[in-house]
């Protein structure tokens, strides 16, 4: 394959995701137009204490955010606004939303980043355990677990090592304590819980997938050969089945985080008070802080776009055989 | 003989269906324009619900007995989903003839606060009027309230039980709203390809770049929280899945000999859509449809444990929060709706596995 077609194909993977992103833009907009509520309604509720005529509010917020002008022009707006970062002003913390996100980012990285390390790390030895040793009762064993860790409901399995571990137990504080520093050990010891309630889902799918792309590998000819030529079965199993075992479980355990990773970091987030994205959105909603809630799903959607679009990038990279035309 | 049957049930089924979606639009129509309240909103989605289960469920299983006895055999096979399927069973009777048994789920009694399930008993410290002085009591389980009370003395087992209701609901109607709706996008985009495949699978692109939950939660903040409403948005945002699924599938079937034979005796687009695609990619369509119930019963219990749920009904992730408020006093409230939640996703699971290895000739079983 020549260098052009590989360099090609980013191009055309880059200006897909653009679209994709434009897409995803536009369908936050539409949704937020087909509100029953108004967006000056919304901004309403926060500004009515202040002043007498909800009428005159209205018409100033409309003013101001410049909801009194044709759709297209608020669209055209929208657009302009979002991608110069101007993403509003939160009511609720009297503060700019990108002020916001930037302080609170982090926690939600971190809880994220440590969830995927520890799932994806012990998900795969288990999964290539359990293949090997297909049939025997470690095989069983983590089949049972895994389909356990599958349909536990991951801010119910919170819940439990909460009263379990810090109210029963008290090894642990029921609340995370955002006073700590970041990279302290008394702040991975806060993460414990959270890590293991967001971790144990995601470890569950990805045993599964491991387990089943490394039996799909087994079966193949090449390892027969490297077993026939009389390699170590270490060499067979670390060298030949995992190294292409690996390259879809990378895609899955990218692909995971639409659905499964954010979804449970949000949960994980509200139950034990870490102030992430997650949680900022909860508080946001409940003071109907509406600016705050939008640019957090947008942010995500557009996380998961760019994971997607660099696990892509990363195939080409690490997976030589793959053609691109 | 039995082939000619379900031939001609084939055939008419689909009209019935249409038909059933007329009548039901027209109703509707005149619930909203002439007569008020027909029908509760709730009430289109079951007659929907039973018209879809009798005519693509119960006839066809019921005209081919002979196929239904060949899978029931396969899925029998694996004991745990048979295990699911009758807990299943069980719980679907619950949520029918329950409420009629229980208590009032939402009856509040602040004297019977805070009482645990049968077996167990609790130190609580009461205000005693007379001494004026904090007591220190012990209360037991009753056998007034078998699964306890919560913070508010409401009966656990009576808003369990409307739990399980709105938990098989939500499951049920939206999953198979979602699968009509991911079923009739796959079948289309890989019929007729072209531009239509290319603008379908790029919306389908977009809406699975959302992260489900999150834009549920979106969605449920702009528009309002109501059960009807929760129905429609999950099955409205979680068809994608299905859709890719049924189009792979469907690409395939395209090409076969049965669908060429066919198109060069004459048979028109709807034909060959209706009497030869969706009935060959219906087991899939199954198969994914009792995998995608837990995914759609957790969405709706963590909608309502944040408190974007229906503030009406009493649901499991109702019960979960108010348990998580009061941990340290009644463990038992957080311990309940998730040990059912929890048996509820695993045996919707094990049916789904058992499903799919019966509907797959490939595997040996």
């Amino acid at each position: 394959m020549k260098r052009g077609g590989l360099q090609g194909y980013i191009i055309k993977r880059l200006i897909y995701a653009a679209l994709i992103a434009f897409g995803v833009v536009t369908i936050t907009f539409i949704l937020l137009r087909l509100g029953p509520t108004s967006p000056a309604d919304k901004y309403l509720a926060n500004m009515s204490a202040r002043t007498q005529d909800p009428a005159q509010v209205v018409a100033a917020v409309e003013a101001r955010y410049g909801l009194d002008k044709p759709l297209y022009q608020q669209y055209g707006n929208y657009l302009i606004n979002l991608a110069r970062g101007d993403w509003g002003w939160s009511f609720s913390t009297s503060m700019p939303v990108i002020k916001l996100i930037q302080t609170h980012w982090v926690y939600s990285f971190q809880l994220i980043l440590l969830s995927m390390l520890f799932a994806a790390s012990l998900g795969l030895l288990i999964g290539v355990c359990s293949a090997i040793k297909q049939y025997t009762r470690i095989d069983y064993l983590a089949t049972f677990f895994s389909f356990i860790g599958i349909s536990i409901p991951n801010f119910w399995l919170g819940i439990m090592l909460i009263l379990v571990f810090s109210v029963q137990l008290g090894w642990f504080k029921t609340y995370y304590d955002t006073g700590l520093p970041m990279f302290s050990l008394a702040n991975l010891k806060a993460l414990i819980l959270p890590v293991i309630t967001l971790g144990t889902g995601m470890m569950a799918g990805y045993t599964r997938y491991a387990r089943s792309a490394t039996l799909d590998n087994m079966g193949k000819d090449f390892v027969r050969t490297a077993r026939a030529k009389g390699l170590p079965e270490r060499v067979v199993i670390g060298k030949h089945v995992f190294r292409n075992a690996i390259l879809p479980i990378i895609t899955i355990i990218m692909f995971s985080l639409s659905g499964i990773v954010f979804g449970g970091a949000y949960l994980t987030e509200i139950i034990f008070g870490i102030p992430g994205l997650g949680r900022i959105s909860f508080n946001a909603i409940f003071a109907s802080d509406y600016p705050v809630v939008v640019t957090i799903t947008l942010i995500g959607t557009l996380v998961v776009l760019l994971t997607n679009l660099a696990t892509d990038i990363v195939y080409t990279w690490l997976d030589p055989r793959i053609r691109y035309d | 003989m039995m082939r000619q049957t379900s031939r001609k049930v084939g055939g008419k089924r689909n009209l019935i269906f249409i038909g059933t979606l007329l009548v039901l639009g027209l109703i509707v129509l005149l619930d909203i324009y002439l007569v008020d309240r027909i029908l509760e909103p709730m009430g289109y989605f079951y007659l929907f619900f039973v018209a879809v289960a009798v005519l693509y469920g119960v006839y066809p299983l019921h005209a081919n007995r002979r196929l239904t006895r060949y899978y029931w055999e396969r899925t029998k096979r694996h004991r745990l989903s048979v295990l699911g399927l009758a807990f299943i069973i069980l719980l679907v009777a619950v949520a029918l003839i329950g409420p009629l048994l229980t208590q009032d789920p939402t009856r509040v009694n602040f004297d019977e606060k805070n009482v645990p399930p049968v077996g167990f008993t609790i130190q609580q410290s009461v205000y005693d009027l007379d001494t004026d002085k904090f007591l220190v009591r012990e209360i037991p389980g009753t056998y007034q309230h078998p699964l306890g009370t919560d913070d508010k003395g409401r009966d656990l087992l009576a808003m369990l039980v409307s739990g399980a209701r709105v938990s098989l609901q939500v499951g049920l109607l939206a999953t198979l709203i979602a699968i009509l709706i991911g079923t009739i996008m796959g079948v289309v985009s890989a019929y007729f390809g072209g531009w239509v495949d290319q603008v379908l699978m790029r919306f389908t692109d977009i809406m699975m770049t959302f992260p489900f939950f999150i834009l549920l939660v979106f969605i449920i903040f702009i528009f309002g929280p109501s059960l009807v409403f929760i129905i429609l948005v999950i099955g409205l945002t979680g068809w994608t899945g299905a859709a890719r699924l049924v189009r792979s599938e469907a690409l395939s079937l395209r090409t076969r000999e049965f669908v060429m034979a066919s198109r060069s005796l004459g048979a028109s687009d709807a034909r060959i859509v209706f009497r030869h695609l969706i009935p060959n990619v219906l087991s899939s369509v199954i198969v994914i449809a009792t995998l995608s119930i837990p995914g759609v019963i957790l969405a709706e219990a963590a909608l309502s444990f944040i408190g974007l749920g229906d503030p009406t009904v009493t649901s499991w992730g109702m019960i979960l929060n108010a348990g998580q408020r009061s941990l340290d006093t009644a463990w038992w409230v957080a311990v309940e709706p998730g040990i059912l939640l929890f048996l509820t996703v695993l045996a919707f699971n094990f049916l789904g596995d058992g499903i799919r290895d019966a509907f797959d000739p490939r595997s040996q079983l």
